[in-house]
């Protein structure tokens, strides 16, 4: 069926075959339904009415100006969506400071990634994550973050859950340093930006923003 | 639109790391300041007894380093946790290294606060059993002490280097954090340490040891109140990050624990009631008390300040 783990037929250049997994959240495309939230909550056994990823409302509307969405001059309508969740850094503040390797980077995927058993709910990788995307597991007590279902889905050779039940295709996921990988030709063909890469943390998120349509 | 794409929401409300967490940064830099002190003091002028402030400082050392421990288990999300960070380690987190530096600094602190206590030991009977011990590593003690002493400015040093690593806050997130955590714990250290010298092992106010402190508190001070300053200037001419969280000087509850708490009462305090009052107020024991407590509420509202507004302007 699915084949995330590299879409390519072949012709694998052989020496970089460590991947680098990337998602591309399309804000042009996310309308907002939340069924990545519910996904990512069933997916990975969340609590109730928890995900490991948010969608934070934003208007486009500049003043004095019409609305690009409702066409009135004066409205409050947010019809923007951001996807909020771990930024899976390649250079991550959380595996850095985590005193006891919980928080790790796995070998295989370089994805980051909790050892739950490891973990002493210290909080030290939530108040170091430049992004607000860690939060404590109510049930479990311990630290978590996107990892792209990881353990959930990757493992069994799906797609991460948000991105199997995203129906408008504003999220793509895959290996970035594959060149044949759809992600791949994606990101050649589409100009793409990185939240606060300025922090030197070198996100794997990429996001496609709505730009404004001028003359 | 000003700059790309940004997202102001997060999967955690409020702060990740709350007040038991300063009173734990209190705490070790009280518990390191004041042994640094009358190390300092004791290998400076040589002693070879047990002087009333060694046996204080040895003492709060101790006690505010195991008060802090205990802050520092209780919030872990589950205390029951706790010895997953002594089993494993990442040498690259500085949480880490600091659990490496206590479980050392711990015990021989201990073991400080058995030597500089003999005599109170052997007056309580039911101290007995620690005597044998005592004399067992007595030959040890000299290099103990040395050890400890730069133990204890680590653990002072650690507790800046635990939070500035977190490069969300840009109050935190500062080079001089270490430094100004080492100047403010050797000043209230000192200072809680000489009032518990007076109070409980009856050291003169004016001895030789006092008037060392005396003479020592003022540069210390100066130097917290430049490391403070240094931070303020960083911010104001910051990027735009440091400039919004140069806010928490100005604006909302936490600038008034900074205005009143550490200036005025940790700074202002000391400096009025030794050179605003009269020299019979300032040479009297009421005098000597409130100065002490000044500094050491200061210490704790610095803390506070740091921790709270540090966390609460984000970048």
């Amino acid at each position: 069926m699915l084949a995330p783990l590299g879409c390519s037929v072949k012709e694998q250049t052989g020496q970089d075959a460590a991947p680098h997994y990337v998602m591309v959240f399309d804000q042009n495309k996310c309308v907002g339904c939340g069924g990545c939230k519910e996904a990512c909550n069933k997916a990975n056994n969340l609590p109730e009415g928890r995900s490991r990823v948010i969608l934070e409302q934003q208007s486009s509307a500049v003043a004095g100006q019409a609305c690009p969405h409702c066409g009135k001059t004066d409205c409050d309508c947010q019809r923007k969506y951001v996807r909020v969740s771990c930024q899976q850094c390649k250079n991550a503040p959380c595996v850095s400071v985590c005193p006891t390797g919980a928080a790790h980077r796995d070998p295989k995927t370089g994805i980051v990634t909790m050892d739950a058993s490891k973990c002493a709910g210290c909080k030290y990788c939530i108040a170091a994550c430049p992004y607000n995307a860690r939060y404590i597991n109510s049930e479990t007590d311990v630290a978590d973050n996107c990892d792209f279902c990881l353990q959930s889905k990757l493992a069994k050779g799906e797609l991460p859950a948000c991105v199997q039940e995203c129906r408008y295709d504003a999220l793509v996921f895959g290996d970035a340093n594959d060149p044949n990988s759809y992600v791949s030709r994606l990101l050649a063909v589409k100009d793409s930006v990185r939240v606060k890469a300025h922090l030197g943390t070198e996100p794997s998120l990429r996001y496609i923003p709505i730009v404004k349509l001028g003359v | 639109m000003d700059g790309t794409l940004e997202f102001t929401i997060g999967l955690s409300e409020g702060v990740a790391w709350p007040w038991p967490i300063a009173v734990y940064l209190f705490f070790a830099g009280i518990s390191g300041g004041a042994l640094s002190v009358a190390l300092f003091i004791r290998f400076y002028k040589q002693q070879s007894a047990n002087t009333p402030f060694l046996k204080a400082s040895a003492l709060i050392a101790f006690v505010t380093i195991a008060l802090g421990m205990l802050c520092l288990v209780l919030d872990l999300t589950n205390p029951l946790f706790f010895w997953r960070i002594l089993v494993y380690y990442n040498l690259n987190s500085v949480m880490s290294v600091g659990v490496i530096a206590l479980s050392a600094y711990i015990p021989l602190v201990a073991l400080i606060a058995l030597f500089a206590l003999e005599e109170e030991i052997r007056r309580l009977p039911m101290l007995a059993p620690l005597l044998p011990l005592i004399d067992r590593l007595r030959p040890w003690r000299r290099s103990c002490e040395a050890l400890v002493l730069v133990l204890a400015l680590a653990v002072c040093a650690y507790t800046g280097f635990l939070i500035s690593a977190l490069i969300r806050f840009p109050i935190i997130n500062t080079s001089v954090l270490p430094a100004l955590f080492v100047a403010s714990g050797l000043s209230a250290g000192a200072a809680a340490a000489k009032m518990l010298a007076v109070g409980v092992f009856k050291e003169d106010r004016h001895s030789s040891d006092m008037q060392i402190l005396h003479g020592a508190e003022w540069p210390i001070m100066f130097a917290e109140a430049l490391f403070l300053f240094m931070i303020i200037m960083s911010l104001v001419t910051g990027n735009a990050g440091a400039q919004s969280a140069f806010e928490a000087f100005h604006t909302g509850s936490w600038s008034v624990v900074f205005w009143l708490g550490v200036v005025g009462v940790g700074f202002g305090g000391p400096l009025l009631l030794n050179f605003a009052t009269g020299k019979h107020f300032s040479h009297s024991s009421q005098a000597f008390y409130l100065s002490g407590l000044c500094a050491v509420s200061g210490m704790m509202c610095l803390r506070m300040f740091i921790l709270y507004a540090g966390q609460n302007f984000a970048i």
